[in-house]
């Protein structure tokens, strides 16, 4: 309101300059004039030449004088909008005909949205930021260079004592199968050749239950298919098989669980541990056929056992039980 | 191959074997069962011949000689306890070249035959025994393809056949106590049969109510 009032009392130098700038439109106007009518009659020439040269210096004289009252008049009205949150589109508030233009209402009403959409990006953009779902450290805006270079990393699960009984020790046993057929750990090559060399399979096999095949790209788990012991994982040219699904619906099942968890481990500084933590959560499918829904208690929901390990406790859910 | 469960279903009170049958599958059709096909498992008895008999002077075992429709090109020879064989099919026509050490028993040929279904990862197979022309038995065989190991998923299955035998539930087949955890094979399902077979023969002499 204090911009408005100041705008009021201006307005008299508003005037006054108005004025001003209708004086000096004249003597500019004169100056032209002058210029166009050229020199008057006279009996000399040098008189002729006087006269016109006179005439011209006081009406550029009279446009210098108006050009300064013009200039302290502006100083005087000062830039009257600039304090104002909407800067000159305040001056519609001015208008007295609200009713047919509400142009300034309906301003103030954007001008308040797009602020609180700006909030809420703001506050989007932090908590994305927090809990990146990017997969790799490269998309984290850390350069391949810069990234600290990755040891060859030994994965072995340590085993379970106590719960799994005599299980774990056959968990223990699930070793990693690199494609080449040896088994023993699996050990991941070190990042010294460009990233795109570093995509590898491996098979892992779990106990009698079930195997997986493991498509890597660098440190970081692109895809998981789990199929039954007794599928055959290759290809007929002998090459592991990383498309075809299992015949069965409760490993079909089982890979649709193990991609969600692939997606909620995600550490993209520390792949390593997204490794464990995700072969942790694959051993709990030792007992995928022993052990009962922990909420429903029976092994059958619509012909499948309970396939659905949660990620923390790794206890046994069906799909339809799990929330 | 899954784990396979071969059991006995007793014929209803009242009800032939063919009225047992169909009121079993319409039990698995309604469960969301569906059906694929036929099946057929048959046995053949053998003995062992008189004049090998003498030189060993052990009493005769039987050697029983089985297909499945399952393994259409496979022929399985299997003593009673004892060791199983799993062979081409051309293995019949070796049974006819050592006459002079297996015998075949005269109308021993069993066998029992039906409809196949499929339930999720489940294989269910209800047949009808017959021996000659007639009816003796219903059997009942289900399968569980995704799992190798019996003790693994015996609950499992039990559950399973809960749904649909109920009352008639069979225990744990006998195949499944000695196999610990080694993996589940097709010749511990033919092993089931022939117990099955030596059952209902036994049957034979004590006629079961009901059968017609």
């Amino acid at each position: 309101m204090a911009d408005v009032l100041s705008v009021g009392v201006n307005l008299e130098a508003f005037s006054q300059a108005i004025s001003a700038i209708q004086a000096l439109r004249s003597s500019v106007s004169r100056v032209f004039d002058c210029l166009k009518d050229g020199m008057r009659n006279k009996e000399t020439l040098e008189g002729r030449e006087k006269a016109f040269i006179a005439h011209f210096q006081d009406n550029l004289h009279s446009v210098n004088r108006d050009l300064n009252e013009l200039e302290r008049l502006s100083n005087l009205v000062g830039k009257p909008s600039e304090n104002h949150p909407l800067h000159n589109s305040g001056l519609l508030s001015l208008d007295p005909v609200q009713d047919k233009t509400p142009l300034y209402s309906q301003l103030l009403q954007a001008y308040k949205w797009s602020n609180k959409l700006q909030y809420h990006a703001g506050l989007a953009s932090g908590l994305l930021n927090q809990q990146s779902l990017k997969r790799s450290a490269n998309q984290m805006g850390v350069s391949a260079k810069r990234r600290p270079k990755a040891q060859p990393t030994t994965l072995v699960l340590p085993p379970h004592p106590g719960e799994y009984g005599v299980l774990s020790h056959r968990l223990h046993r699930a070793s990693w199968k690199r494609k080449d057929g040896k088994a023993g750990q699996c050990s991941l090559p070190s990042t010294n050749r460009p990233p795109r060399a570093l995509c590898g399979k491996c098979r892992v096999t779990l106990g009698k239950v079930l195997k997986v095949i493991v498509v890597m790209r660098s440190l970081f788990i692109d895809r998981t298919i789990v199929k039954g012991y007794n599928e055959s994982v290759y290809t007929e040219d002998g090459k592991l098989d990383i498309w075809s699904k299992s015949s069965y619906q409760v490993f079909q099942k089982v890979t649709d669980h193990a991609t969600t968890a692939l997606l909620h481990y995600q550490l993209p500084q520390m792949p390593d541990v997204v490794v464990r933590s995700f072969m942790t959560w694959l051993r709990s499918y030792i007992k995928l056929f022993q052990a009962p829904c922990q909420r429903c208690g029976k092994f059958l929901q619509d012909g499948l056992p309970p396939t659905w390990r949660d990620f923390r406790t790794l206890e046994a859910f069906h799909d339809t039980c799990r929330q | 191959m899954g784990v396979t469960c071969v059991s006995q279903m007793p014929v209803a009170e009242g009800k032939s074997v063919q009225q047992t049958v169909e009121l079993l599958t319409k039990k698995l059709e309604m469960l969301g069962a569906e059906k694929q096909g036929t099946f057929c498992v048959d046995c053949e008895t053998y003995h062992t011949a008189a004049s090998t008999l003498g030189s060993q002077g052990q009493a005769g075992k039987l050697m029983y000689v089985m297909h499945n429709s399952e393994y259409p090109l496979s022929c399985f020879a299997l003593f009673e306890n004892g060791p199983c064989l799993i062979a081409d099919t051309n293995f019949d026509v070796l049974m006819v070249k050592l006459k002079g050490f297996f015998q075949s028993a005269k109308a021993s040929k069993i066998e029992t035959r039906g409809t196949r279904y499929q339930y999720c990862d489940f294989l269910v197979k209800v047949g009808t025994v017959t021996m000659g022309p007639s009816a003796r038995g219903i059997s009942v065989e289900v399968e569980y393809g995704p799992c190798v190991v019996a003790s693994d998923c015996w609950s499992l299955l039990l559950e399973f056949l809960q749904s649909f035998l109920g009352s008639h539930t069979p225990g744990a087949p006998t195949v499944f106590g000695n196999r610990h955890d080694a993996v589940y094979g097709p010749a511990d399902t033919m092993v089931q049969y022939m117990e099955l077979f030596n059952k209902v023969r036994k049957q034979q002499q004590v006629p079961v109510a009901g059968i017609r």
